[in-house]
């Protein structure tokens, strides 16, 4: 039986999740370091240190380029095809596209933060990238959707499991995203900088179009797909309602599109759009709390597995984080809630409980089930398993919780009237209030960035471990195909 | 072909997942993007709104290239504090030739949408070249190197052809040129012209002062003209208070 | 612009409009998927697709189902 699995792994391609995986890892180091960074500048400003490669403008791209471009597209790349060929029972459709998008998406990355720090950029954000990386992320993006449907059609079962439709809907969403928000007009052929087709009012609706709807497909939908695979692999068990799922995938992809406007709420935006987008962002809350129940339930009946399995415990806690701001983002858009939290931090810290309690977490529990079988090896240590867990949990409470603080404060202090119906505070006295809550979210990302290390340690002796394995047992064949010989 | 409905054949069938898919996540975009293109209130009939000025436009591009955005936004909304720290909500009509817009979404630092002409050119330089000298708890960066850097006027044509062909009215046509006469003035017109974009630059420049050093052309220079731009185009004393709520 | 889209963006008609779509195609879904028991056998086997592939040191106590 154990020989019969190690012949069904060989058949796929592990190799190029392998690189995804590593990939995933070091720009997230990277780039949760340069999140932390900025965080210590905006506490600490002589950090900046008057040096323009380094200034919180050009720094803040750098940092969310590579945590969602960087650590979450290889991660997404990582598990898509981890999942696509286990559940459909069959190697990827074409290895040498599957390494194009692999060293594609890699340059897209490294190009894009090296332009940053020098100075390119498009303005918009988390669309930074300049209009020939652009170019090449589309052509990347391109290939990617062509392995991934080939490989899907030459499954072995008729039906195609939910967590691939998730991770097609992500690849759809984010080409036509990607496409749509970077039309631009390049200043000539050898100029990096280009002019947004749109302005204005047209512009803003694209872009936040484009940027919620990263959130939507790139941060949730695709991680969704890990979540219906790796939570019930984990668990052993299967998910607790298929029928659930469906109705959470079509609910979701439907619903996510409209809410982008969110963002713009009380702008020169006509209001029609942003309460459109109001509504149906409170509407998302129902298959977005679908589908977290829907995973947690996964573990109904075992739910002892979490005082034993630090795994589980990440991949648990992730949704349950999931499931807090998917709760709060619906608040935010409520536009006299948003009144208060648009333009502050409360808007970081919630991103922040999606992304790092969520998005982050699931990759984190769903790399720890991944790389032991992709090296066909075990963990080099649980006991680090469940530092990392603590130590990310106590560095997303410390965030989360510094930029309610500071969020509200600073949002309550701006509409504060005196007595004589005069602003009560200055702007630059709320900066100062905010300077506690400040470096308390640094504290909060050192610990999270502690966490990661110890991950990617875990992972490397967790390698090293099984590449002295793969030696011996290769030795031992040798010496009886020796003896054989002899 | 007989065709029977049944969610086992999405299920079942790649091409038809992928082209249900596209379609169910294309409407919300299509319904809230596509109408903003068409109807005329989106933007209100505003006078004085201009394209930039090349200088104008040399000093955006650097706002965009530092990433001022991640920390001002320029959209000040319709509520009373706004209105005492900032002055009259933002207009879309304000925004209208701005590519790509920098309404930003953060405000660690405050709203820079009117911040034109409320400090002097010297009051910005300063600011900018050390923001702590002028306001002690201010935590934003020192940008020095912008008075150290000359401002590269070689690729200005380049830039105002590029957004011509997105939209923004710079003539390059004598015809295109009568017509920004009648619609922004003589003198905005003479500013919007493609051929002498260099030549208008400078002499923007020299004229404004803004860096305090007619002896050079810095980044300096561009950035505060961009700055001491923003928010003046619009007189608000000419409108009813009512008017611009009918455009919301 | 056609006269259905001119109507959809007028203020008052968006909230019900909105809500109409969602509801009448979540309805639809969710008939479909909750009704029948046969419908309900064939979805619900899908569940156990990601364990067709296990190696054996994976679920022991799901083995019995997966294949």
């Amino acid at each position: 039986m154990a020989h019969e699995a190690v012949a069904a792994d060989s058949q796929y391609n592990y190799d190029i999740i392998k690189r995804f995986a590593v990939m995933a890892l070091v720009w997230g180091i990277l780039g949760m370091f340069a999140g932390t960074y900025i965080a210590a500048e905006l506490a600490f400003p002589f950090l900046n240190f008057d040096t323009p490669a380094i200034t919180f403008g050009r720094l803040r791209p750098v940092h969310t380029t590579l945590v969602i471009f960087g650590f979450g597209g290889s991660a997404l790349f990582a598990t898509s095809y981890y999942v696509v060929q286990r559940t459909c029972q069959t190697p990827l459709s074409s290895n040498m596209l599957a390494g194009f998008t692999f060293w594609g998406w890699q340059a897209s990355v490294l190009l894009g933060v090296l332009g940053y720090v020098n100075g390119y950029t498009q303005g918009r954000e988390y669309a930074e990238f300049v209009w020939p990386i652009d170019l090449l992320i589309t052509v990347t993006w391109v290939a990617y959707f062509y392995v991934y449907v080939t490989t899907l059609m030459r499954r072995s079962q008729p039906h195609i499991y939910v967590a691939n439709w998730f991770y097609m809907s992500f690849i759809l969403a984010t080409a036509i995203l990607h496409i749509v928000n970077n039309l631009a007009v390049p200043v000539s052929m050898f100029s990096l900088q280009s002019y947004s087709a749109f302005s204005g009012v047209q512009d803003a609706m694209t872009q936040w179009w484009y940027g919620h709807n990263a959130v939507g497909f790139f941060l949730t939908a695709a991680f969704l797909g890990m979540m219906y695979y790796f939570v019930p692999k984990q668990a052993g068990r299967p998910v607790y309602s298929y029928r659930l799922s469906i109705v959470h995938f079509w609910a979701l992809a439907f619903l996510y599109m409209w809410v982008g406007a969110h963002h713009l709420h009380w702008t020169a935006l006509p209001d029609w759009t942003s309460s459109l987008a109001a509504t149906f962002s409170i509407l998302l809350l129902m298959p977005s709390w679908g589908g977290m129940i829907n995973g947690i339930m996964t573990l109904s009946g075992a739910w002892d597995k979490l005082r034993t399995d630090p795994i589980m415990l990440f991949l648990i806690t992730s949704l349950a984080f999931y499931g807090m701001s998917t709760f709060e983002g619906p608040m935010m858009s409520l536009k006299s809630v948003n009144a208060l939290s648009h333009y502050t931090d409360w808007t970081i810290g919630h991103v922040h409980s999606g992304t790092l309690g969520w998005v982050a977490m699931i990759s984190f529990g769903s790399f720890y089930h991944m790389i032991p079988r992709l090296w066909d090896t075990r963990l080099w240590s649980k006991k680090l398993v469940y530092t990392h867990f603590w130590l990310a949990t106590i560095g997303i409470v410390l965030y989360i919780t510094a930029m309610w603080i500071s969020g509200i404060g600073q949002g309550l202090m701006l509409r504060a009237f005196d007595d004589y119906g005069n602003l009560a505070y200055t702007f630059i006295e709320s900066v100062s209030f905010m300077h506690v809550p400040l470096v308390t979210r640094m504290l909060g990302g050192i610990f999270f960035v502690a966490g990661i290390l110890i991950m990617a340690f875990n992972v490397f002796m967790t390698i090293r471990t099984a590449k002295r394995e793969q030696v011996e047992i290769e030795a031992k064949i040798a010496a009886k195909m020796a003896k054989v010989g002899a | 072909m007989k065709f029977r409905f049944a969610h086992e054949s999405i299920e079942i069938n790649a091409g038809l997942l992928i082209g249900l898919t596209l379609l169910v996540i294309s409407i919300g975009g299509l319904v809230e993007i596509v109408p903003l293109f068409y109807i005329d209130e989106t933007i209100e009939e505003v006078e004085g709104v201009r394209p930039y000025t090349p200088l104008e436009q040399a000093g955006r591009d650097i706002y965009v290239r530092e990433g001022c955005y991640t920390c001002h936004s320029q959209m000040i909304r319709p509520f009373r504090d706004e209105l005492l720290r900032y002055g009259h909500y933002s207009l879309a009509a304000e925004s209208q030739y701005d590519h790509p817009f920098q309404w930003g979404s953060k405000r660690t630092g405050p709203d820079l949408a009117r911040v034109g002409e409320k400090y002097s050119n010297e009051w910005h330089v300063q600011h900018l070249e050390a923001p702590r000298s002028v306001v002690p708890e201010s935590i934003m960066p020192n940008y020095p190197w912008l008075s150290e850097t000359a401002l590269n006027t070689s690729d200005i044509e380049g830039k105002l052809r590029a957004l011509k062909m997105v939209g923004v009215p710079y003539s390059d046509t004598d015809e295109e040129y009568q017509a920004n006469v009648e619609r922004f003035g003589e003198e905005a017109a003479k500013m919007l012209d493609i051929h002498s974009a260099e030549k208008n630059l400078i002499a923007q420049a020299q004229a404004g002062n803004y860096d305090g050093d007619r002896s050079n052309l810095t980044e300096m220079d561009a950035m505060v003209a961009y700055l001491q731009l923003l928010g003046t185009l619009v007189d608000f004393s000419k409108y009813d208070e009512g008017y611009f709520a009918e455009f919301r | 612009m056609p006269a259905w889209l001119q109507w959809m963006t007028s203020m008052e008609y968006s909230k019900p409009i909105a809500l109409l779509i969602f509801f009448f195609t979540f309805i639809g879904i969710l008939v479909y998927v909750f009704t029948g028991k046969k419908r309900k056998q064939r979805l619900e086997s899908y569940k156990y697709i990601p364990f067709a592939d296990d190696d054996v040191s994976d679920t022991e106590d799901e083995q019995g189902k997966s294949s």
